[in-house]
């Protein structure tokens, strides 16, 4: 299958080769470059999420991908969903926000460093669950502002459902790389 | 030229253009209908004073002063649902500031609608689904927080697209009846 191709390569000599493998890389660095990009016009670490799990359902289900930004001055307000991470564990979670606490003067609350002005309280809960996100915070008792990735703004269904099967399923992550690259080394457009 | 391949590169990307073009589109659309023919809704709250006890809240460890909520709402909301929408989140939320200057938000009472038939919303001497706590040291009591505003939000969800929020209705200055020990 590959003899036509393997000849052409002889053919054109080391160059060629050469060649092919810095277009692979171009492509490679462009699309990070896009997703850096996007990264820092929505001033989040990961503008396009996949939901991973059903506690927001009926409005997003597994595999849903979402896009989030995170307006640095703009607080958030109760309804909104966000996207959060507690530190120490490394999922992120998509719920929706419950109540909002707006410091406008120092304050100093148990738990927390001193608040300033500017400075937001928030609690989440997904819309499938019954309780509040209290337990899922390892031992803290509200979210601040420096936990959250982003708020949700808009969302297409399903098509981050690739993404999970190739979580639950590694070798297919791996066969389809293979073959990705395989088919980029190859291609002589 | 004409190999497998070649083929299946093609139709691949030609699909995966249309798709994307038709999800802008719809997106688009959307957006479009909603600028040019704005949605009317009307909402109505009523509500008695905010009866306030001191009570062991789930999962907490110690009693503390509570909220309870009495109130009628009703709402119509059905020209919010169009060809787009998956469905609307509504929400029941209390604003109000407290002695320390902390303002709070807090969501009191949700429920999500996936049908028009049921965006007609006719709640009658209806209680706060959840908690109303307050976080400052000093409480609802002793003239620390004089009322507080509720309003009706909804979050309307697509199918395709972007997230839309919205008041329905609202009412103002609902004082707080502190009671003792429950």
């Amino acid at each position: 299958m590959f003899t036509e191709e393997l000849k052409a390569f002889r053919r054109l000599g080391f160059r060629h080769v050469l060649l092919q493998v810095l277009n692979f890389a171009s492509v490679i660095a462009s699309g990070l470059m896009i997703w850096k990009g996007l990264g820092l016009l929505t001033n989040t670490e990961s503008p396009i999420v996949v939901v991973l799990s059903g506690s927001m359902e009926p409005a997003f289900y597994r595999g849903d991908l979402l896009f989030l930004t995170n307006p640095p001055l703009e607080r958030y307000h109760t309804g909104d969903i966000t996207v959060y991470k507690i530190p120490g564990a490394d999922i992120p979670i998509v719920h929706r926000v419950m109540e909002t606490h707006d410091v406008s003067s120092p304050i100093k609350i148990s738990g927390l460093d001193l608040k300033v002005p500017g400075e937001q309280l928030i609690l989440t809960k997904g819309d499938n669950n019954h309780i509040d996100d209290i337990e899922l915070y390892q031992g803290l008792d509200w979210l601040e502002r420096k936990h959250i990735v982003g708020k949700v703004r808009g969302f297409l269904p399903y098509v981050g459902y690739v993404t999970i099967a190739m979580n639950d399923f590694p070798q297919l992550k791996y066969a389809l790389l293979g073959v990705l690259g395989l088919l980029a080394l190859i291609q002589r457009e | 030229m004409h190999s497998f391949f070649t083929r299946v590169n093609n139709v691949s990307a030609l699909l995966s253009s249309c798709t994307m073009a038709l999800l802008a589109a719809i997106t688009i659309a959307s957006l479009l209908q909603e600028a040019i023919y704005p949605p009317q809704i009307q909402g109505e709250i009523s509500m008695k004073p905010v009866k306030v006890f001191h009570a062991k809240a789930p999962r907490q460890r110690r009693r503390q002063e509570m909220g309870f909520l009495n109130f009628n709402m009703t709402a119509d909301l059905t020209p919010l649902f169009t060809w787009n929408t998956k469905q609307l989140f509504l929400s029941l939320e209390a604003e109000y500031e407290n002695a320390q200057g902390v303002n709070n938000t807090i969501v009191l009472w949700d429920r999500i609608v996936r049908r028009p038939e049921d965006a007609r919303v006719n709640v009658i001497g209806a209680k706060n689904k959840y908690a109303f706590k307050e976080i400052g040291g000093q409480g609802f009591g002793k003239g620390a927080i004089s009322g507080a505003s509720y309003a009706l939000k909804f979050n309307l969800m697509p199918y395709v697209g972007m997230l839309r929020y919205g008041e329905a209705a609202r009412i103002s200055d609902v004082p707080f009846d502190v009671r003792e020990e429950l």
